[in-house]
């Protein structure tokens, strides 16, 4: 039976090696820059004939538009505005990253926890410097509990700046333990449809294709939630609760 | 949201946590040469900080945000 975890393996394309430090262009690096010529193919090709009344392709750019519009604004609210590019641009390079992954024979950079930690680790970032450039010092007082005797702040304010800083942590290996579970478990299964020979093969194939059909859903579900978590904290930020 | 994906979301939060306090904990401790005691600290700050998240979560702080807009103070009190 192959093995299922061989999909994550990274490969080198093109090997680049600068000193002592090994730069190479691996196969999850190509799938990223494919990704985002996919989506910027998407996005420009639909919307090229600029209809009135939409097509088929223009509609979907148009639908992918205004689902994050409406997140940036349902959860950030006008402020969140002027962040709106970089929330969709996170949303699209996540769903695709995780549709192409789909394709047979591809790779899924997002069910590599390095990837998607960097990535939650630019939102953690990005979203404490915007608090601190809106509110100054005054932001510190996000980790002060409202309501609660002074004494108590010595326990409650370790407890609130831990529960800060596992945003990136959780927020990355959700994503990353869903498409590496779902994509394991799709491979194991499928390793057994052969070996089951033609009668036994059924019962693996069904839950092949019913897996690979809940794969989509998780597939858009994480893009989803790491962006609208990334709104969340973003609004946190900005409003200071 | 899907429950299995509130399940997973809640899993993760609470094992985050937990997950930060060890690392900081067992660091100061390779730092300060203080073992293990930055460790028994920290283990009870990010569980009960994993706590805290999940509470969060799951009394809806964090999903029904968009609609108490403004109402940020009361949410601890509702729930």
């Amino acid at each position: 039976m192959a093995n299922p975890l061989h999909q994550f393996e990274i490969q080198d394309v093109v090997p680049i090696h600068i000193g002592g430090l090994n730069a190479s262009f691996t196969n999850s690096a190509l799938f990223m820059v494919i990704t985002v010529a996919v989506v910027t193919l998407f996005l420009t090709a639909s919307t090229r004939g600029r209809a009135l009344v939409p097509g088929r392709w223009q509609s979907m750019a148009e639908l992918s538009y205004e689902f994050v519009a409406g997140m940036v604004r349902d959860n950030v609210g006008a402020e969140g505005r002027r962040y709106f590019p970089f929330i969709f641009s996170l949303f699209m390079f996540i769903l695709f990253g995780n549709l192409l992954g789909l394709i047979p024979y591809s790779f899924t950079f997002t069910s590599h926890i390095i990837v998607t930690l960097a990535m939650a680790l630019f939102v953690f970032v990005g979203v404490t410097v915007i608090g601190f450039l809106r509110h100054g010092a005054h932001f510190l007082s996000f980790f002060v509990p409202k309501g609660v005797h002074p004494v108590m702040w010595i326990l409650l304010i370790p407890i609130e700046v831990l529960s800060y800083l596992s945003r990136p942590v959780s927020l990355s290996i959700r994503l990353f333990a869903n498409m590496m579970a779902g994509h394991t478990m799709l491979k194991v299964f499928a390793g057994f449809i052969v070996p089951l020979g033609f009668l036994g093969g059924w019962a693996p194939l069904a839950m092949a294709v019913a897996l690979s059909g809940f794969e989509f859903l998780v597939a858009f579900l994480q893009a989803y939630v790491f962006s609208v978590l990334a709104c969340l904290y973003l609004n946190d930020a900005i409003h200071l609760h | 949201m899907s429950g299995f994906g509130m399940a997973f979301r809640i899993g993760t939060e609470l094992v985050a946590a937990l997950a930060v306090g060890l690392v900081i904990g067992l660091s100061l401790d390779r730092w300060l040469d203080t073992a293990p005691w930055f460790l028994v600290v920290f283990f009870f700050l990010g569980a009960a900080a994993g706590i805290l998240n999940v509470y969060r979560t799951a009394s809806g702080l964090v999903s029904a945000a968009p609609d108490q807009e403004g109402s940020g103070d009361g949410n601890g009190d509702v729930s």
